[in-house]
């Protein structure tokens, strides 16, 4: 056991940055969240309008979570809890990859279990990391509602579901990276589950059924099937309850149980999943820097549009049942003619136009992951291999950014298809296909700017390329998503390119926008490209 | 100097923040020579070689390969150029053979016969996914890309680290053949052997500055032999023997360096004394340094 603690210590102190910064961001955003519906919201009135505005519109449902009442707690447990419980999941997931399987890929493992040491010592110094990050968490988060003007009580409560949604997802992820070979790998699928746990809430929420006076939605069964929904049926700041935390406890202690055991039988370097042989020469497409960049991420970037159109589907598919259920309760379409006169045939392009900007940051994300394979080239030596080849930078830079631009158009397009199709099907309305695809592709612009941006960092600051261009990404989703709830100053929220994105169908196309968007890209590009042949490739 | 210089940098200083990992280099590589760069490790080769390529921008002094200037003119002068790093890293998702015909193609394709040739004689697997390589064979990988196109110019970091002594025999024949193509090759290493027997001249680079240049033979004092000897009483008469050097006693041992021409006579002496114990070595790199150039300054 002193050996585990050793290991312990040493992965505490690896992560003292990484962690010290994902607890304080979350805390922050409890803190922030918690004092903005403090103040803005004082006013019960204030508030009725805004749950109103949640039971009318499952499109918040399904993004945000379930109202609980009209209380500040609630109010601020309705628009936080559900981000604030992924985020916590994330933080989980990678923390277990970075320090289990990813290690031992990189053959650092091996050198520990040369030592006298018990085969799964390092998974059990992980597991005992995630908890204490995880504990940390609920601390910081207590403290971050408590101070922001909630009740202490309920804070309490809450906090303890973020940490424990992020505890299930160190169990998760333990036994994720049994079964994959490959540290890259077990973070995509690690990560993929956690995106599963907030979609299958999200469906359950958006067709939960609201109570007579239209202040709580109780969700249907089908969030029963998703941890982060056991987090969220504590229900804090109403009738608070422990019970469901049991079950992410009793969920965690199985999946790490199980791990520990893998782990302890298993070889070192070995996976349930492992290589097959492959080709002996490449093919056409592998003999170029081009088809070399597509080679790299076109597996993650099957992942990503996998994801959109379970993503689409749902949309497409929920959007129809969920407006002909409000449309079916008197009392709810009321309100709605009260709230929009006139419109509810919409309901379903509200719905859909939200979750296609969802699909934005996603198809962001995806083309900033692969820009950030020039990085991780450079780093680990294989950039030397290329550039010692008659390639200049610019070429193999420019490749990498085609092929980045080139998965921002296949996750919007997959989106906008997929949920057109799903929509079609329902309404036999064919031209629905090409309206959301078009949708779709409204925020193609926004987040190819994020794939540039992320070059030019690479090109002047290489070393902190992976955290500033995935932290960019987070702040502008932070901004986009909670920006109007925390008042923040106008000129902030413009910074954020989320924030000139039209939510067509809802929205006109903002044509001049798109324009200025996509000559911000150009010009980042650009100035990327030049700025990376005056430094040195470092590992 | 009658032949063409390939590579020439003069006073070449690479600074990273306050240290000096190149202090005033100056290396001339002349054309189809075989040019041995040796060095303890951190002295500077990989960090020279990576501005010859042009990954790398020189804080001061000049570089030049195939007269040119390698930071503006990478891309002509690597069209010339094959290079095998140090520590090879390999694209974990790619084959070997896909990783192969990658670095090939770029450089303008591969000769299919020579690419299979290699492939045999390094007797390497090229369907297997290159993150179960092991170390020898990701070198293997960079070596077979590196010989399956005819070059100029063959940059070579430490290249045979990793191989096992059938493999490097492998090596030692491409390099041969290499100079036979009248190709000018640059072998990094840190092991002497290899570069006496690959090499027709030698820079010895110590602390980013060239402290030695020259052929074998006028580095003939760094292919001493180390003896160590027991049993043996008079060290006068061996200090006596032409080519011996650095004769010094502990206890009953007797430690000396000693050219490859004094051997015969050095064992006649040793025979004749009756020594009971004898043990002979190639002086390494690193004792020659410590010898040599420790107490230079």
């Amino acid at each position: 056991m002193r050996a585990v603690m050793l290991l312990l210590a040493t992965q505490a102190r690896r992560d003292r940055w990484v962690l010290s910064i994902w607890i304080g961001g979350i805390g922050l955003l409890g803190l922030a969240v918690g004092g903005a519906i403090t103040t803005s919201f004082a006013i019960e009135a204030e508030r009725a309008s805004i749950v109103a505005l949640f039971v009318t519109n499952p499109a918040f449902l399904f993004l945000r979570g379930l109202p609980d009442g009209l209380s500040i707690g609630a109010v601020a447990f309705l628009q936080g809890f559900s981000f604030t419980a992924v985020l916590a999941a994330l933080m989980s997931t990678f923390l277990v990859v970075r320090h289990t399987r990813a290690d031992e890929e990189l053959g650092r493992a091996e050198l520990l279990c040369s030592t006298p040491l018990r085969r799964n010592a390092e998974l059990r110094a992980t597991i005992i990391l995630g908890f204490l990050a995880n504990a940390s968490l609920v601390v910081v988060v207590a403290a971050g509602y408590t101070v922001g003007g909630l009740p202490f009580g309920g804070s309490i409560v809450a906090a303890l579901a973020v940490g424990s949604v992020g505890l299930f997802f160190v169990g998760v992820a333990a036994v994720v990276v049994q079964a994959l070979p490959t540290g890259r790998g077990s973070n995509g699928v690690a990560a993929a589950l956690v995106g599963v746990a907030y979609l299958v809430r999200g469906i359950g929420d958006a067709l939960g059924t609201p109570n007579a006076q239209l202040t709580q939605v109780t969700p249907s069964w089908i969030s029963w099937l998703s941890p982060i929904g056991w987090g969220q049926a504590t229900r804090p700041y109403s009738e608070p309850m422990l019970t469901p935390l049991l079950l992410l406890l009793a969920g965690f202690a199985v999946l790490a149980g199980t791990a520990l055991v893998v782990r302890s039988r298993r070889d070192l370097d070995s996976s349930l999943v492992s290589d097959r042989a492959g080709a002996s020469t490449a093919r056409f497409g592998g003999r170029s820097v081009l088809g070399l960049a597509w080679r790299l991420q076109r597996a993650t970037l099957l992942g990503w549009c996998v994801g959109v159109v379970v993503l689409g589907a749902i949309a497409g598919g929920l959007g129809p049942v969920v407006a002909q259920a409000l449309q079916d309760n008197p009392s709810l379409s009321a309100l709605i003619g009260n709230l929009v006169p006139g419109v509810t045939a919409d309901i379903v392009d509200t719905f859909t136009a939200a979750l296609l900007g969802i699909g934005g940051v996603l198809a962001a994300a995806a083309g900033v992951q692969a820009v950030l394979r020039l990085r991780t080239e450079e780093a680990e030596g294989r950039a030397e291999l290329v550039l010692a080849t008659p390639v200049s930078r610019v070429r193999w830079v420019s490749a990498t950014l085609i092929v980045s631009g080139a998965s921002v158009l296949a996750v919007c397009t997959t989106l906008g298809l997929a949920t057109g199709v799903a929509i079609a099907q329902s309404s036999a309305d064919m031209t629905a296909i090409a309206r959301f695809t078009s949708a779709a592709l409204a925020h193609a612009p926004a987040a190819v700017v994020f794939v540039a941006v992320t070059a030019l960092v690479f090109a002047v600051l290489p070393r902190l390329t992976i955290a500033l261009g995935w932290g960019l990404l987070v702040i502008g989703l932070v901004i986009g998503q909670f920006g109007e709830l925390l008042q923040l100053p106008q000129w902030l929220q413009d910074v954020s390119p989320f924030h000139h994105s039209s939510a067509v169908p809802v929205e006109d196309l903002d044509v001049v926008a798109v324009l200025i968007l996509l000559g911000i890209t150009g010009v980042v590009a650009v100035a990327a490209i030049v700025l990376v042949r005056r430094r040195d490739i470092t590992a | 100097m009658s032949a063409e210089l390939i590579i020439e940098t003069s006073s070449l200083v690479k600074r990273f923040g306050r240290a000096n990992a190149l202090d005033g280099l100056d290396l001339h590589v002349t054309e189809g020579e075989v040019h041995g760069f040796l060095g303890p490790n951190g002295a500077g080769k990989s960090t020279t070689i990576r501005v010859l390529l042009g990954l790398m921008k020189s804080t001061a002094g000049t570089a030049r390969v195939f007269g040119l200037d390698p930071w503006s003119q990478s891309v002509t002068i690597n069209r010339d150029i094959a290079y095998v790093p140090g520590d090879v890293s390999l694209w974990p998702n790619l084959t070997g053979g896909e990783a192969i015909d990658l670095l090939t193609s770029l450089r303008g394709g591969a000769d299919a016969q020579r690419r299979a040739q290699l492939i045999e004689e390094f007797e390497f697997d090229p369907r297997k996914k290159a993150r179960t390589y092991s170390k020898g064979n990701r070198q293997k990988v960079a070596l077979i890309a590196a010989f399956a196109r005819q070059a100029q110019l063959y940059i070579l970091d430490e290249p045979s680290s990793g191989l096992d002594p059938l493999m490097e025999s492998v090596f030692r024949r491409q390099i041969e053949r290499a100079r036979h193509d009248g190709a000018t090759v640059l072998l990094s290493s840190h092991i002497l052997s290899e570069v006496e027997q690959l090499c027709d001249r030698v820079t010895i680079i110590r602390a980013g500055v060239a402290v030695e240049s020259g052929t074998l033979a006028d580095l003939r004092h760094l292919s001493r032999t180390s003896f160590r000897v027991s049993g043996v009483a008079d060290t006068s008469a061996l200090q006596s023997i032409d080519g011996v050097h650095d004769v010094y006693q502990v206890g009953d041992t007797v430690e000396c360096e000693v050219d490859a021409g004094a051997i015969p006579a050095v064992l006649t002496e040793l025979a004749a004394q009756g020594a009971s114990a004898v043990t002979a070595a190639p002086a390494s790199l690193e004792s020659l340094f410590l010898r040599h150039y420790s107490t230079a300054q």
